[in-house]
């Protein structure tokens, strides 16, 4: 088998360091991109990043990274997994410090927990929480259906109408926790810091078809 | 459901991890010690976070920091929050690129909130953790900064003052109990203000498994961390931890054994 090798998208938001040791420790090939010609021409992009949802998108379109990674994921088909902020801005659009449209990649809009839903729960969101994957497919393979995962955020995606491979996590709220739309993924939470559970999934997405 | 954590704490101090008690540091060994006699890429699938803080004295080498930050986050999966001595957001953002997922900001909250806020808008308020070091002084908590060498004001009204900050968590610090090994000084949860909006980390006096279990039986307590060098070497946090699981503590599951099989399956 050749060598893996994976672009992971460095548009200025938060630590890629982890990121980048978990593929390594796999044993896949990690080149930090931000040029846009470059991620049109990658075959497996990673957009990972925390921070607001606002300020994120802004530093994509700044770099013109949004319609490059639109052009390589849905004109040339390569595939790309998101990481908890990374994950969001592939939605519609995001409400964090005033309204954004997202790269619309799934039609779910982040929104923050409610005080409703939280019940005096605290924000962020931080910590293992128990994910509950829908169904076995290639993306969870290998995984209890119930597995615990790292999370910090505090704002979330609901499920709404999202008909696709999807795990669902419940903080006050079920929310989005990962989903899978053909040569898309995405996670709430944090596969490279979530023990070896997500070195589970990230293995099943660099070898998914 | 959300789980409680176990947080393994390291103690920087110039090049050396150090072991304190009540505040006053005693070395212990560089890097290659903490590698042989705590295996550290073998431990950190036992714990659930890693805090590593710079308490030089004096003058710090935060290029040396960074680069000891960077060495131990290597083939170590989990969550890690840095800090010590912070003063600027470009400090903070050198942590963060050196492989911090969280700050850890513990005096510099008492001189400016400035900093914070634009650490907080930077990155989000979940990387920001506030630490707060706490003394018993004629029955009542005072909060104390500076390395625990400046009595700064009453606990009660200090955790008020941070409740309102853009922070993601709080480091609560028994000065009293640090490095004693005799458990934690729970008393210092009732100095907080009722509904305190963040997580809560309870540090200072884990000495052995029983502490653990004591602080995580409380629900203010979100997670429990210790920086005993001692009292946890070679496999005491594995055995903590398994011990917790097997007696039902909500903490997170994985299979740490899976992780030899997971190098380089890739290739």
């Amino acid at each position: 088998m050749s060598t893996i090798k994976v672009s992971v998208i460095d548009y200025g938001m938060g630590n890629v360091c982890s990121v980048i040791s978990a593929i390594e420790y796999l044993g896949a090939k990690v080149e930090l991109i931000s040029d846009p010609e470059e991620i049109v021409k990658s075959n497996i992009l990673i957009i990972p990043g925390v921070g607001s949802y606002n300020k994120g998108m802004r530093a994509l379109k700044d770099r013109g990274i949004d319609e490059a990674i639109v052009d390589s994921v849905i004109n040339k088909g390569n595939k790309i997994l998101g990481i908890c902020l990374g994950m969001q801005l592939m939605g519609s659009h995001g409400t964090e410090n005033g309204d954004m449209k997202g790269l619309n990649f799934i039609s779910n809009k982040v929104t923050n927990f409610s005080t409703e839903e939280l019940d005096g729960k605290k924000i962020p969101h931080v910590g293992f929480n128990t994910v509950s994957f829908n169904e076995g497919t290639d993306f969870f393979e290998g995984l209890p259906q119930e597995s615990d995962f790292y999370f910090t955020h505090s704002h979330r995606m609901l499920l709404d109408d999202l008909n696709s491979t999807h795990a669902i996590c419940k903080y006050g709220v079920d929310f989005l926790a990962a989903f899978q739309v053909g040569n898309i993924f995405g996670t709430q939470f944090h596969p490279e810091k979530s023990q070896t559970n997500g070195l589970v999934l990230l293995k099943n997405f660099l070898k998914s078809e | 459901m959300l789980k409680k954590r176990v947080i393994f704490v390291l103690l920087y101090d110039n090049g050396i991890f150090s072991y304190s008690r009540n505040f006053c540091l005693q070395k212990v060994g560089d890097l290659n010690w903490l590698k042989q006699n705590y295996n550290f890429s073998h431990i950190s699938f036992f714990i659930d976070e890693l805090i590593i803080l710079d308490v030089s004295r004096g003058e710090r080498d935060s290029d040396k920091f960074n680069d000891h930050i960077g060495a131990l986050t290597e083939e170590c999966f989990i969550p890690i929050a840095a800090g010590g001595g912070i003063e600027t957001a470009s400090q903070a953002r050198d942590l963060f690129k050196h492989g911090a997922d969280k700050i850890v900001i513990n005096s510099l909250a008492s001189a400016s909130t400035e900093v914070i806020n634009e650490i907080s808008m930077e990155f989000g308020r979940q990387s920001v953790v506030i630490s707060v070091d706490a003394k018993l002084e004629e029955g009542k908590f005072n909060s104390w900064i500076n390395s625990g060498s400046t009595r700064h004001t009453p606990l009660l009204e200090w955790l008020t003052d941070i409740s309102k900050l853009p922070i993601g968590e709080l480091y609560l610090n028994s000065i009293d109990n640090d490095g004693v090994g005799n458990g934690y000084h729970l008393d210092l949860l009732d100095s907080l203000p009722e509904s305190f909006p963040v997580p809560i980390i309870l540090a200072g006096g884990a000495g052995k498994y029983e502490h653990f279990a004591d602080a995580l039986q409380d629900d203010r307590v979100n997670a429990v961390a210790t920086a005993n060098l001692f009292n946890f070497i070679g496999n005491g946090l594995e055995k903590s931890r398994n011990k917790l699981l097997s007696n039902g503590f909500n903490l997170a599951h994985w299979d740490s054994y899976i992780a030899l099989k997971m190098k380089n399956i890739l290739i």
